[in-house]
């Protein structure tokens, strides 16, 4: 799928504790293997017991709008031809305490609206420089 | 033991658009300085300590030699880049005097944004690295963008209005206009002018959004022993506190307490601390980096729930000098001078004293707030001596 942010927007800097999220092409949040603690972003650290092993937990890709905004100054000035664009925020229907941040990629900005549910679709996009494929999550409202 | 250190100066240079100010950041820092030590009667030489906030460009040491002080006995920030350690800086300079670290400690705020250009700008570069990732890559980038977030979710939950932003803008319009040191001095703010300013990122309007400004603010604490043989009443800090509840430092929206301006635990503990709670506030300043959190603020500092927020700031009720709660009484972050917020610091101090341009009738017990949505939050509460 195209990309909600232009091509030649910012891409993640793909590291050990983000790795899975953004390439793995499912919603992967790090679990703690000591006490089963979830928790996002991923830590270094888990926040129920201070282990320090983690997994990662496949969740169903589906979920509700908890927040969201829309975008209609642009920061930077090169995004002027892209604003307004919404940025939502995702409590996922597995683990509703945990939310994400993503873009609703099927709607206008201003249609957008808090409980709304959606599912999961991945921008598929190559990383030359980083020699990496990105299946960067985002979210289509479903109803 | 709380309640030993008292503000006893305060200045300010003249407040500027951003990029307007003929001075240099640290020459508006010493231009403050000097007048916070003048208007307390001491001399440069009586200075013993430095504490500032966000990060200051403008260091201890530099700053000492400039002011050509004899010792440098304290110097200190809290952590964090942001407005939310306003009262934070007020807090620590008042435990190093309670403590005798030190004897005269300025805290203060400069800023020149022309010369360094803007706090908070994003710029673009290839990559978001870090925590940046889960947020930049979507487009979510300046601090309009997270206070709106929380704003949203804020309004929607609790059936907060519009106008209940509206409000927070109006009231520093209005108050700024009898503010001649106020940069919208003379340029008031109506209501539909507000609901017709264009959108920044929604909720938020134009008007609800600080602008950037240029000028530097400070004051003196000392002890209040000390303060009864200076040239100004002394103006007591009662209490003050930080705060941040159980994982509200997890990232980008996890805070269990989601949406949250950080300020429970601070207002619990500064009523606690002072002894009194919000009834006995006649006056307030909330640090407007957005009007949406400021509304979060007055509610989790307990001045109202969060149903009762659209009654609590409607119909005047948060306009001075006459309203129930006087807010942001020299037009604020938003229509006096953003000065990172320290210039709500001196009108606090100035209520305490009398001397604002927008007087509440006996004041007893003034508060400070400062940037809420980021954490720690802080707050500082004057008193009467
Ligand atoms: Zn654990």
């Amino acid at each position: 799928m195209q990309r909600y942010m232009p091509d030649w927007w910012v891409l993640p800097a793909i590291n050990d504790q983000n790795r899975e999220f953004f390439t793995s092409g499912e919603i992967k949040i790090q679990q703690c293997e000591a006490c089963g603690q979830v928790q996002h972003p991923p830590e270094e650290v888990c926040h129920q017991c201070q282990g320090i092993v983690f997994d990662w937990r496949s969740c169903s890709g589906e979920g509700t709008i908890f927040s969201h905004t829309v975008v209609e100054h642009p920061i930077p000035n090169s995004l002027q031809e892209r604003v307004p664009y919404a940025v939502i925020l995702v409590s996922l229907t597995d683990y509703p305490a945990i939310r994400i941040i993503g873009n609703a990629t099927n709607i206008d900005a201003d249609k957008v609206a808090v409980g709304q549910k959606v599912r999961a679709v991945f921008e598929v996009i190559e990383d030359e420089q980083a020699k990496v494929t990105l299946k960067i999550p985002q979210w289509e409202v479903i109803s | 033991m709380q309640g030993q250190a008292a503000v006893v100066g305060i200045g300010e240079t003249d407040y500027y658009k951003r990029g307007e100010s003929p001075k240099t950041e640290f020459q508006l820092a010493s231009e403050a300085i000097n007048k916070a030590v003048a208007d307390a009667g001491l001399k440069l030489e009586d200075i013993d300590g430095f504490t500032s906030y966000m990060e200051s460009r403008n260091d201890p040491g530099r700053l000492s030699a400039a002011l050509g002080m004899k010792n440098v006995a304290f110097a200190a920030q809290p952590w964090g880049g942001g407005g939310n350690g306003v009262a934070a800086s007020v807090a620590i300079a008042d435990a190093a005097i309670s403590a005798g670290y030190a004897k005269n400690i300025v805290v203060f705020r400069a800023l020149a944004q022309g010369q360094f250009g803007r706090f908070g700008q994003s710029k673009a570069s290839n990559y978001a690295h870090g925590n940046r990732a889960y947020s930049a890559v979507y487009g979510m980038l300046s601090p309009a963008h997270i206070c709106a977030m929380q704003t949203t979710r804020f309004m929607h939950q609790y059936g907060v209005s519009q106008d209940s932003l509206a409000e927070i803008a109006l009231a520093a319009h209005a108050h700024a206009q009898l503010n001649p040191r106020a940069i919208r001095y003379g340029k008031p703010l109506s209501r539909e002018e507000y609901h017709a300013s264009r959108w920044i990122a929604k909720p938020f309007h134009l008007y609800d959004c600080c602008p950037e400004n240029d000028g530097a603010t400070a004051i003196v604490i000392s002890t209040r022993e000390q303060a009864k043989d200076l040239k100004q009443t002394p103006v007591p800090i009662l209490a003050a506190a930080q705060g941040l509840g159980k994982r509200d430092g997890a990232l980008i929206f996890n805070e269990p307490s989601f949406p949250t301006s950080f300020n429970r635990e601070v207002g619990q503990q500064i009523w606690q601390r002072a002894g009194i709670t919000p009834k006995d506030v006649q006056v307030a300043q909330f640090y407007e980096n957005f009007t949406g959190p400021v509304l979060m603020a007055i509610t989790e500092m307990g001045f109202c729930e969060p149903e009762e927020i659209n009654e609590f700031v409607a119909d005047g009720n948060i306009q001075g000098p006459d309203g129930k709660l006087p807010i942001n009484t020299s037009g604020g972050n938003l229509a006096e001078c953003y000065i990172h917020g320290f210039e709500l610091i001196n009108e606090a101090v100035r209520q305490v004293r009398g001397q604002s341009t927008c007087q509440v009738k006996d004041v007893e017990h003034s508060l400070v707030v400062s940037g809420p949505g980021f954490s720690p939050g802080s707050a500082v509460l004057f008193s009467r001596d």
